[in-house]
């Protein structure tokens, strides 16, 4: 007996020893390796933050906007020579002119073409239609003086948000010095000021990036959201119902279902060529429509949707079926009666999470001519349109320093819409989650 | 009624003690319990093993029997929610105490499982990944003789010499199971436990396993658990019989099958309940 | 009437023949409902079916077919010397035709034989609108009184209602088959017809893309030239780049999410993480171009490099970063997979933790872990915003990550978008492209598939 504990001991004292002395090697390797997979998350979650406060810092400033409040003298001769009052002629009527003479009314020394074109381009040439609005609104100013408050030109808008560098040489600044004095003294005279700019929530797309607005996209995207909804959802309800409670178990089944899953893998700018050879060429539907955006999206996203409401009505347990057959009922009261009642917290929740992902959407939008630049505000499922992710494309591609600050808050925006509606996903499934 | 009995039964084990350690104990558990989150699944144990011996543990499912088995390579601390109190001692050091890193206690107690658990390697890299990660051989002839070896002990080598590079997964089941005790006996450990080794084998690969365990018995301390009375008797100099989580009794394996001291006990061989 | 307002009509009265189907129901049997073979609420969804859904029908193939018939009408109508052009100049005239009726932009003179076409454009959808409004209505109202007529205490109302909501559910799971038999098509024929300019071996093998093609035949450069393989070597290189991100930290993260991380700290970051995957891609893309190029240029010129405004650098490093939650998300599944029978077997012999990763979990899921990353990598090809908006046009056949290249969809989108006629070989070029697009993301998927499947039932 002692015997064989020995001969143990002995080959259990050569393995302890070498164990031992590897082990501090091992646990520093064990540490790194770990030290690596906490590297690897914060520096996911780093990049996020910094994505985020990226978009945030170069975007907040653009839910102000610098205003400059300017003398009019609305002069009976311009707006009304004829004195009809008839707003179709008045609106045709030169407000530029009154404007610049506002402007021009401040700084009576500024002498020369040049200089005094350098003048009026402080305020943005959207001045003319508040103008014409105001006088619209109230006909009887006409032949009075009064102040009005316009939005100043975009390259003033930067400078006075600190986007513009005041210390660089002026050959390379967007804005001479000449302009940089006119603007203090504006601002000394509190007749410059930043106010909160509702244009851009109100107002749609614009050359000016001071005029620009994303209620157009906005109103695009609802409609071409309101299209995808409308048909997806009924449509990739009634797809999972039969996959799951009513098709037969064959080849043609398996085909759909292969097929669904494939789908979902497609890469979304090849739906945009369907939509553009099918939709548009073919049937020949207007293009920048939020009608045929509205058919594309809804093909990427019935994957989506099926997928999650296959799921949920597997999730629903037999023995809810088995009772309502067996009291009688036929096969489609079951189911439209039981099952879907109960599968529906969960299709629901698959169903925003796929609204989210087509919201977010862009490529296959800019394949059927969303793209386009549209200033009107879209009424129509048929009227030209474009969608705010397309409208972020847009500003993004464009020259002028202050769309960056409109990309930005047009995402934020975006970002919004989209957490709005994930939270509605995450409470919807944690209010309704059930488990059987 | 059933209280009293559980009662006299833990006393029934201390009573053995003194001879055990007398004979030399390996591991010596003291007033052991274990929680999983609120169930109280071990309830003061306190049972010796002896060196050079096969100890098996016995009992109705969810006894305690292979909770406390765990307990004595520290596999419990893999899952969540389970303490571990009551210290278990093994050649005289605490393994529960912190200063004893788990890595090393691991090599010293090897462990099989219930279900066959190669992994999806070859033959040779299943024997040769303890050594390997321990850094026991020192080049590549030592380690290829060790996996030879290990193999040879587990009565597996003339059926796989030829196919040391085809995956482990491949082998049958008493086959694959021989592997794991071959893996395990790679880095010559002290003790090894099993945990019902032949549950899911067919009667002719259990008996090659039970020969193997009892020549291993030579040259390590092995722990049984195991589901099945006769096995118990077969390979095992001692037996524990647990119940409900405690330990009802212990003592020589002959012993207890022929004259067992506590009524559970006596139920259970009898096969009134199980 | 507009269309919308023709659904709301048809909508209303569906409504109303439901009221009267379930009136009629309950007066045909006064008291003794059980007589009844379907309950009332049937016979009401009997007739508004037999009211709305012809409708429905008949109002949906007109509206899809009437742009079809008028074209060829207004067409058809044109002089004989316009019908004698060719094919391209004759759809540019059509949208000239089209413009002028719809009135979008006002061209200062139209050709009279266009203004007269544009005319009977414009009658042609008047007349085509009510009709099919007048069409509608008489069908709805039809159906519905038809419907109502046979109600009766023996009409298998239930029944009937219950086959045509059977043909529904069949006819939507016929839109997903409908949709990729649509792009399989749409991407073939448009193809074909690019092939047969520029043949198949050119396009696939030719080292030179710049698909400028001229309007008229004698300008110069009139022949683009369509090789695509600089393309897929700028696509291939950025996707590279992308996995090279991903795959690390989304394997890493899985990880450490699953075998390390606290519950607390699990609970936080992982949603966090999963934040990645629900930006849109076009913020990735204003952050790529306008964040993350510029930084790299800096830093790149810094160190004594030259690297191009839009390298592919920093369009495959944000795309990478888009890509992390998708690779970690498939890790954790496939790693979760893997039995803890492989772990305790490890751990068991006394490996640590990370040992026991590298060494069994790892190796066990690493058929489930490429099946993900060949997914990844699918998505990686087909991603078009980030490179439209981070990488350039230039078509460099070279894999310096800090030069520019271009890839399949971004040409994609720079030749479909902008005006120009469908048929030139620019665009249709764009139609070959998705084709190869569509074939190697779907062999991808099929593929990865396949091996996941493949892995999950060896655990199973």
């Amino acid at each position: 007996m002692s015997e064989l504990t020995v001969k143990s001991g002995q080959g259990g004292a050569r393995t302890r020893e070498l164990v031992a002395a590897g082990i501090g090697k091992r646990y520093r390797a064990e540490r790194r390796f770990r030290i690596f997979g906490l590297v690897a998350i914060v520096s996911a979650l780093v990049f996020m933050a910094l994505l985020f406060a990226s978009i945030i810092g170069k975007g907040y400033t653009a839910f102000v906007q610098t205003e400059i409040r300017l003398p009019i003298s609305y002069d009976v001769a311009v707006i009304d020579p004829e004195g009809v009052r008839d707003a179709a002629e008045m609106r045709r009527a030169n407000y530029g002119k009154l404007y610049r003479d506002g402007i021009q009314s401040l700084f009576p020394e500024v002498e020369g073409r040049t200089d005094r074109r350098l003048l009026n381009g402080l305020v943005s040439s959207g001045a003319t239609f508040e103008i014409r609005d105001a006088v619209i609104d109230s006909p009887d100013l006409i032949g009075k003086k009064g102040e009005i408050w316009v939005p100043a030109a975009d390259d003033v808008d930067m400078l006075v948000k600190g986007r513009i560098d005041r210390n660089e040489p002026e050959n390379t600044r967007r804005v001479s010095d000449k302009e940089i004095a006119w603007v203090d003294a504006l601002q000394k005279d509190g007749r410059l000021e930043t106010r909160f700019n509702w244009r851009f929530f109100t107002q749609g797309d614009s050359r000016e990036p001071e005029l620009a607005g994303i209620w157009g996209a906005v109103a695009g995207s609802f409609l071409t959201m309101l299209v995808t909804l409308l048909l997806s959802f009924p449509l990739g309800v009634a797809t999972a119902v039969y996959l799951e409670e009513f098709a037969p178990k064959n080849r043609w089944t398996d085909i759909i279902e292969v097929n669904i899953n494939n789908l979902a893998a497609i890469p979304s700018i090849v739906f945009g060529l369907l939509g553009l050879a099918v939709f548009l060429q073919f049937f020949g539907l207007p293009r920048s429509a939020p009608l045929v955006g509205g058919l594309v999206l809804t093909l990427m996203t019935l994957p989506t949707i099926i997928i999650a409401a296959r799921v949920s009505l597997k999730s629903v347990p037999p023995s809810i079926r088995e009772a309502a057959l067996g009291l009688g009922a036929s096969k489609m009261q079951m189911v439209t009666n039981d099952v879907l009642p109960l599968a529906m917290p969960g299709i629901l929740t698959g169903t925003i999470i796929g609204m989210g992902r087509a919201l977010g959407e862009t490529a296959p939008l800019l394949m059927i001519g969303m793209v386009a630049f549209i200033v009107d505000i879209p009424h129509g499922f048929t009227d030209p349109a474009t969608a705010l992710p397309v409208q972020i494309y847009i500003w993004a591609d464009s020259a002028e320093r202050a769309f960056v600050e409109r990309t930005s808050a047009a995402i934020m925006v975006l970002l919004a819409f989209l957490i709005v509606m994930n939270a509605a996903a995450v409470i919807l499934r944690s209010r309704f989650e059930r488990r059987w | 009624m059933e209280n009293s009995h559980v009662r006299d039964a833990m006393h029934t084990p201390t009573e053995t003690e003194g001879s055990a350690a007398a004979m030399g104990a390996k591991i010596q558990a003291q007033g052991t319990n274990v929680h999983y989150g609120d169930k109280h699944a071990l309830k003061d144990v306190t049972l010796d093993i002896r060196a050079g011996e096969v100890t098996s543990f016995i009992g109705p499912s969810g006894c305690g029997k292979s909770t406390f088995l765990r307990c004595l390579n520290r596999m419990n601390d893999t899952i969540d929610g389970c303490r571990v109190s009551g210290t278990v001692m093994m050649d005289g050091e605490d393994i529960y105490d912190p200063k004893i890193d788990v890595v090393q206690l691991r090599a010293r107690v090897g462990m099989v499982f219930q279900k066959p658990n190669p992994f999806p390697k070859s033959i040779y890299d299943n024997i040769a990944y303890g050594p390997r990660i321990h850094g026991l051989a020192a080049n590549k002839d030592e380690l290829d003789e060790m996996v030879v070896t290990s193999l040879e002990k587990a009565g597996l080598l003339a059926e796989v010499k030829d196919r040391m590079d085809s995956p482990g997964t491949g082998l049958s089941g008493g086959q694959q199971q021989r592997l794991c005790i071959a893996r395990a006996i790679a880095i010559n450990p002290e003790v090894i436990l099993m945990d019902e080794p032949c549950s899911a084998l067919d009667p002719i690969a259990t008996a090659k396993i039970e020969e193997l365990i009892d020549e291993l018995r030579e040259n390590y301390t092995i722990v049984i658990v195991t589901h099945s009375m006769q096995q118990a008797a077969r390979v095992s100099q001692r037996t524990a019989f647990f119940h409900l989580g405690e330990l009802i009794e212990v003592g020589d394996t002959e012993q207890i099958f022929t004259n067992p001291r506590h009524k559970l006990t006596q139920g259970y061989i009898t096969g009134r309940f199980g | 009437m507009p269309f919308s307002f023709l659904l709301l009509v048809l909508a209303g009265l569906a409504v109303i023949s439901y009221r009267f189907g379930t009136a009629r129901a309950r007066a045909v049997a006064p008291g003794r409902q059980s007589q009844l073979h379907s309950r009332p609420m049937y016979h009401g969804l009997y007739a508004a079916m037999w009211c709305g859904v012809p409708a429905l029908l008949i109002a949906t193939l007109w509206v899809a077919f009437q742009p079809l018939l008028v074209k060829g009408l207004v067409m058809g109508g044109l002089p004989d010397a316009y019908q004698a052009l060719p094919e391209a100049r004759l759809n540019l005239v059509w949208n000239d035709i089209r413009n002028l009726a719809i009135g979008d932009v006002v061209r200062a003179q139209p050709a009279p034989e266009i203004q007269a076409a544009a005319d009977t454009f414009h009658r042609l959808y008047a007349i085509g609108n009510s009709a099919l409004a007048l069409l509608c209505l008489v069908l709805a109202i039809a159906g519905a009184s038809f419907a109502l007529r046979r109600v009766s205490l023996t009409l298998r109302a239930r029944n009937q209602v219950e086959k045509v909501i059977t043909v529904f559910l069949i006819a939507s799971s016929m839109v997903a088959i409908l949709t990729t038999v649509g792009i399989v098509l749409s991407l073939l024929f448009e193809s074909l017809r690019f092939f047969t300019k520029v043949p198949p071996l050119e396009f696939l093998f030719g080292l030179h893309w710049s698909p400028q093609t001229a309007l008229r035949a004698d300008q110069v450069g009139s022949s683009g030239s369509f090789g695509a393989v600089p393309l897929f070597t700028g696509t291939l290189l950025i996707s590279l780049i992308a996995m090279c991100v991903a795959v690390p930290v989304g394997l890493m993260s899985a990880i450490y999410m699953s075998e390390y991380a606290h519950r607390k700290f699990r609970a936080i970051a992982k949603p966090m993480l999963e934040i990645l995957a629900g930006i849109p891609t076009v913020v990735y893309g204003f952050f790529a171009a306008l964040t993350v190029a510029p930084f790299i240029r800096r830093f790149g010129e810094g160190m004594g490099l030259s690297v191009a405004s839009e390298s592919a650098l920093a369009a495959g490093l944000v795309m990478g970063v888009m890509i992390i939650p998708f690779v970690s998300s498939i890790s954790d599944d496939v790693i979760n997979a893997v039995p803890q029978a492989m772990r305790d077997g490890a751990y068991a012999l006394g490996a640590t933790k990370s040992e026991t990763i590298r060494n069994v979990i790892v190796p066990a899921a690493l058929p489930g872990i490429v099946g993900g990353v060949l997914l990844a990598v699918s998505r990686a090809i087909g991603e078009t915003m980030i490179v439209v908006m981070a990488a350039g046009l230039a078509a460099n056949l070279t894999f310096n990550p800090l030069d520019a290249v271009t890839t399949v969809t971004v040409q994609i989108v720079t030749l479909l978008t902008g005006d120009q006629e469908f048929d030139s070989a620019k665009t249709l070029a764009a139609f070959a492209l998705g084709l190869v697009l569509f074939c190697v993301t779907l062999a991808l998927n099929v593929f990865a598939l396949h091996v996941v499947r493949k892995y999950r039932e060896q655990y199973e």
